[in-house]
């Protein structure tokens, strides 16, 4: 059986309207990916930054899978969301990358973005909170219904992702 | 030479400098936190920096200079080791307060790294809260720093990033690639294909 370990940290976010920000996260893998240690998903503190530009999470990532076949890679999902002084929380986007498949230090940037309703449902937008959601949070990560969507870009994500391979060499894959 | 079971990483490095715009008179502690794999064979687990006041410059840089030395040896990438460096300072009253916490995992590639961690505090839960920990000397802290260092029980703690840190590490690894783990895309130029690997027999038989 061939092994992943991935190690490194959801380092934290940019360029969205408020930096008030938290980032619920999860991976989803194949069928033939099977978690040996670590958590699968998980939700970041909620950081609030004394300088405006950017939210900073240092959330630490150390999963370690197992797996007989390369379909599947592992996908890393996230969604951020906002609170305000009131405690009130409000989606600010969803993004997803795939998990790098060479070994080594990555730093990886992952655009989110968020879906628009119809015009009147912006302008309440703006001025109480809310917005659409996703009925199914698979669609962040899978294309299948995608073109049904209306969204607008948000900020990015920042991570720093280390992978470790392990026997991949013995089943003659180049990585 | 019978096979490894252990690989060894080592770490040599040190806490360069920070930034804390609003704050002065401040020194660090640092420890280590790693998984049930992991063991340290030499070097110190944790430290304490001196302190130091920031630059009159317009850059406003604490520089703390302090090495970090460390040998970890482990059975499994698993629990990889995470650097915990935690700021303390001097408030108004003279009393130490916590300034900031910053983690970040120990590089997987050797070789010379530069990170710069943001370090965050946890926020007092309201404006009470937050004059009495003023008057009091009392700020919020987490009981056992090393928690920064884990992913549970996160989403309940609301921070507030006050500063940066630069930390610097030079990696080596030993046996690493004998037990199997490979840190470093592979080179088509130069393969090293296993014995064993389905291919390798049927080119020596032809």
């Amino acid at each position: 059986m061939a092994e992943v370990h991935v190690i490194g940290q959801i380092i934290g976010a940019s360029g969205f309207p408020d930096h008030s920000l938290f980032c619920k996260w999860g991976i989803h893998s194949g069928g033939g990916w099977k978690i040996l240690s670590g958590l699968r998903e998980g939700q970041t503190q909620v950081d609030n930054p004394q300088s405006e530009d950017a939210a900073y999470f240092a959330h630490p990532i150390d999963i370690h899978f197992a797996t007989k076949g390369i379909q599947g890679w592992p996908r890393m999902h996230f969604q951020v969301w906002h609170q305000d002084a009131f405690g009130r929380n409000e989606l600010y986007g969803y993004g997803f990358v795939h998990l790098p498949t060479s070994p080594g230090q990555h730093d990886i940037d992952c655009p989110t973005w968020r879906p628009t309703g119809t015009f009147m449902e912006s302008v309440s937008q703006f001025f109480l909170g809310g917005g659409p959601h996703l009925k199914n949070p698979d669609l962040i990560y899978s294309g299948a219904d995608r073109y049904k969507l209306q969204t607008i870009a948000m900020g990015k994500i920042h991570l720093r992702i280390g992978i470790i391979l392990r026997n991949f060499d013995k089943f003659g894959i180049e990585c | 030479m019978a096979n490894p079971s252990v690989f060894l990483l080592m770490v040599s490095g040190q806490i360069e400098s920070a930034e804390f715009p609003e704050f002065d008179d401040i020194y660090c502690k640092y420890c280590f936190s790693y998984g049930l794999d992991w063991a340290i064979t030499s070097g110190l687990d944790e430290s304490i920096t001196q302190i130091t006041k920031k630059s009159r410059d317009e850059h406003q840089r604490f520089v703390w200079n302090f090495p970090i030395d460390a040998t970890f040896k482990s059975t499994s990438p698993s629990g990889w080791p995470q650097l915990v460096v935690y700021a303390y300072g001097l408030d108004a009253f003279g009393t130490d307060v916590v300034r900031g916490y910053g983690v970040c995992h120990i590089p997987i590639t050797p070789g010379r790294h530069r990170l710069r961690l943001p370090m965050f505090v946890p926020e007092s839960s309201s404006l009470l809260q937050k004059l009495t920990a003023w008057f009091l000397g009392r700020r919020p802290e987490y009981v056992n720093p090393r928690v920064v260092a884990q992913g549970e029980g996160r989403e309940v703690t609301r921070v507030r990033t006050q500063g940066f840190l630069t930390v610097s590490f030079n990696i080596i690894m030993k046996d690493m690639k004998k037990l199997g783990y490979d840190i470093l895309p592979s080179d088509l130029q130069n393969p090293t294909i296993p014995a064993g690997v389905a291919g390798t027999d049927a080119a020596k038989a032809s």
